[in-house]
């Protein structure tokens, strides 16, 4: 049942709710922001596998916490509230910029993402003429500061995939890209494909009984770079904890890998051998041999940096 | 660091979730800021951590929006990295931060060393302090007396506390292996609203100020709050370990710039915290008690004042509030006089900051554990304050700060992490709890 639909108890929860969000301040009806809170139920109860079982006291303290003034706040300045747009300027026009260069580390692009984000918090563009703001997304699980920084973050990654779409046909033509003939691709691993086959999976079943947090961790660690301490704020963690873990996790995933290996009938020689003496480094190490010995690089397969655009390949 | 198997980069690799239905959808950015603000209830974090593992893309996301509060060399990091893009490092072994390296631990255990033996020290001054002669003592407080409510750089220069420290020599000499020499000693009391105005940055390139609420050995140099008559009562006893009486609701310190030093001085609450490292964990924190005063109106007000500002690089009168962008990296405030260009370290506090507001020259910031300080001058010094009402005082996380523009003085309002909303109508001095 929603909130705004409940009488006696649940009625004094929702007075309640919109007092403490202070709404009211921004023109926002107790009725809007009951509706704005059934809204927001409905989005995380009714998609939540036991949705049907939540009671209302559930749901209650479940909006209990939200952040309702920032709930409010982000609502209102989606309806065109004047004074709700002068407080979220007050609040976050400068953070948004300081968002924006700590996300870019560039103050042109700085500016050209706050201004970007900041038209799309004000909803410039309409929509079956009716103005759409992103704020009318945000729902109060986190903070509205956070939330921006969020959105700022996929708004860049956003632009950053498109931007790395674009190719230059002028620099490919300089540098012969059109011309480089398809790449071969794993035909010469055929030999060493069962072995491979059978490498990947032990190596996925090995991942596969990790938690996701150990997923994650991993991930993050060996694929995205990232650094010891950032993985630990992610996950609320120490930095010492994240260190001790990877390395059992190392050591954990080796062990897997190899009793899997052994259990498709490799003996350990074998199956260390196999994991030791990766095809990949194989065809790696071919793939490097050849282009030392082909000397100059004709066709090169990626695409060059602007900067070395105009020198041609060497 | 352990390496994993090149096959584990591949299959990580192999198994993200491109166009595979609508369980694999990318969590919007509500449960994203949740999730990274350790909001979620356990089985939504599953979630998102189950998403997380095989999407690199969100897992940028996250960690572009994560506030960083401890993330360690985030500045330099600023400093370096141009454009940080999304492209995965996988396949080499990535450049990582190992902060427990043993290059970083020795200086760790000797700076742990040094810490015992000036603690020892300071806490049994003994001989140390009786060679210096009670006259200096007098010098100080006719010094400190002439200078009016402020304790002027130039008298604390050439004071003899600055001299004082050769009495100290045994501590200062192990001391300066893990800081500059420069670095003064200046422990004190100082009276309410009294500025401390540390000497020339070219002499000074650290201080660290005690306050220390001392026993009646102690010397005691009560200043005058504002224009009034400012009375240096000295009495000698202990030589070199001056203190200064202080019934100040807010110190501040005064930095003049330095690319190089930083300042710290604090004043410690009842409750004694741990001292952290400026920059690069080489800075040692002293500890101070400061008598706390009942502030006008119901309300009452502790200030404590902790003040940890580095690499001020343009002098203040060249700071103006409408060149300066603030930005909080690693729990730390960081200002940009150049807009973005470069960054300093403005303050860094012994709790992650997370939130700030400013308005013309004021600027407020707030953090975990109810830090909450305000600088008047663009940062150029700070005063913690320690939000109260009779019976509670503020030491929930600090996630907002608002400073409205109104006639007189700023209304602040604060919100916390668990909901609270607390305000002050007359720019931090009385506070109100919603």
């Amino acid at each position: 049942m929603p909130i705004s639909a409940q009488s006696g108890h649940g009625a004094d929860v929702a007075a309640a709710l919109y007092i403490r969000s202070g709404a009211a301040a921004y023109d926002v009806s107790a009725e809007q922001f009951a509706a704005i809170l059934d809204e927001i139920l409905r989005k995380y109860f009714d998609s939540a596998p036991n949705s049907a079982h939540a009671s209302v006291e559930q749901k209650a303290d479940f909006c209990a916490g939200l952040r309702l003034e920032e709930l409010a706040l982000a609502r209102a300045c989606a309806g065109g509230n004047e004074r709700a747009w002068q407080d979220f300027i007050s609040r976050y026009r400068q953070k948004l910029h300081g968002m924006a260069l700590h996300i870019t580390r560039d103050g042109a692009h700085a500016a050209e993402l706050a201004d970007s984000l900041f038209a799309d918090l004000y909803g410039v563009n309409a929509r079956d003429g009716v103005r759409r703001s992103k704020l009318v997304f945000y729902t109060g699980r986190g903070s509205l500061e956070g939330w921006l920084r969020t959105v700022m973050a996929q708004e860049f990654i956003n632009r950053y995939r498109k931007q790395k779409r674009m190719v230059s046909l002028e620099e490919q033509t300089e540098v012969g890209m059109q011309f480089a003939a398809a790449v071969p691709g794993s035909a010469c691993a055929f030999s060493d494909r069962t072995s491979d086959q059978r490498l990947e999976a032990a190596t996925d079943e090995a991942l596969a009984e990790l938690s996701a947090e150990d997923r994650f961790t991993l991930a993050s660690y060996y694929l995205d770079g990232r650094t010891l301490a950032e993985i630990a704020r992610t996950l609320g963690l120490h930095e010492s904890s994240v260190s001790r873990r990877l390395d059992r996790l190392a050591a954990g995933l080796r062990k897997r890998i190899l009793a899997g290996l052994r259990m498709q009938g490799m003996s350990h020689a074998q199956a260390a051998e196999a994991l030791e003496t990766d095809v990949r480094d194989l065809r790696l190490n071919l793939r490097s041999s050849l282009m030392q010995d082909s000397g100059a690089k004709t066709f090169p397969e990626g695409k060059v940096p602007a900067q070395d655009a105009g020198k041609g390949s060497n | 660091m352990s390496e994993v198997p090149k096959i584990v980069y591949d299959r990580l690799r192999a198994a993200l979730p491109e166009g595979t239905g609508p369980e694999r959808a990318h969590p919007d950015a509500d449960l994203l800021t949740a999730f990274a603000e350790q909001a979620l209830s356990v089985t939504e974090r599953d979630g998102v951590l189950e998403h997380l593992a095989l999407c690199g893309e969100c897992r940028e996301v996250v960690a572009l929006a994560i506030p960083a509060a401890d993330i360690v060399a985030a500045p330099l990091a600023a400093e370096t990295e141009v454009v940080r893009t999304t492209v995965s490092r996988a396949g080499a072994p990535a450049p990582h931060k190992l902060s427990f390296a043993w290059p970083s631990l020795r200086w760790v255990a000797l700076a742990a060393g040094v810490a015992i033996v000036a603690s020892v020290l300071l806490v049994h001054p003994g001989k140390l302090n009786r060679a210096m002669p009670p006259s200096a003592n007098r010098q100080v407080a006719t010094i400190a007396s002439a200078s009016g409510p402020q304790i002027a750089s130039s008298p604390i220069e050439s004071s003899p506390i600055a001299s004082s420290s050769t009495n100290q020599s045994a501590v200062s000499t192990k001391i300066g292996e893990a800081r500059p020499k420069s670095e003064l000693r200046l422990p004190k009391k100082l009276k309410a609203g009294q500025v401390m105005t540390p000497p020339h940055q070219a002499d000074l390139g650290r201080l660290i100020a005690d306050n220390k609420k001392d026993s009646s050995q102690a010397d005691k140099l009560s200043a005058a709050p504002s224009a009034g008559a400012s009375a240096f009562d000295a009495q000698t006893g202990r030589g070199a370990t001056e203190t200064v009486e202080v019934s100040a609701a807010a110190v501040a310190v005064e930095v003049a710039p330095s690319a190089e030093r930083s300042l710290t001085a604090r004043n410690e609450t009842p409750a004694i915290e741990k001292a952290k490292p400026a920059r690069q964990g080489i800075e040692a924190n002293e500890q101070q008690e400061t008598e706390t005063a009942a502030a006008p109106g119901s309300a009452r007000l502790q200030a404590r004042n902790v003040m940890s500002a580095s690499k001020l690089a343009l002098p203040a009168s060249q700071t103006s509030a409408r060149n300066v962008t603030w930005t909080i990296t690693a729990g730390v405030l960081q200002r940009s006089l150049d807009s973005g260009q470069n960054w300093q370290n403005a303050l860094r506090a012994d709790h992650p900051l997370l939130c700030y507001a400013s308005h013309d020259e004021d600027v407020w910031t707030g953090g975990q554990a109810g830090t909450l300080f305000h600088s008047a001058d663009s940062g150029i010094t700070w005063a913690q304050v320690r939000p109260s009402i009779k019976t509670q005082q503020l030491i929930s996380d600090i996630t907002h700060i608002d400073v409205r523009d109104v006639p007189g003085p700023a209304e602040i309002v604060v919100s916390t992490s668990n909901n609270e909303i607390w305000s002050s109508a007359d720019g931090g001095k009385t506070w109100e709890k919603k």
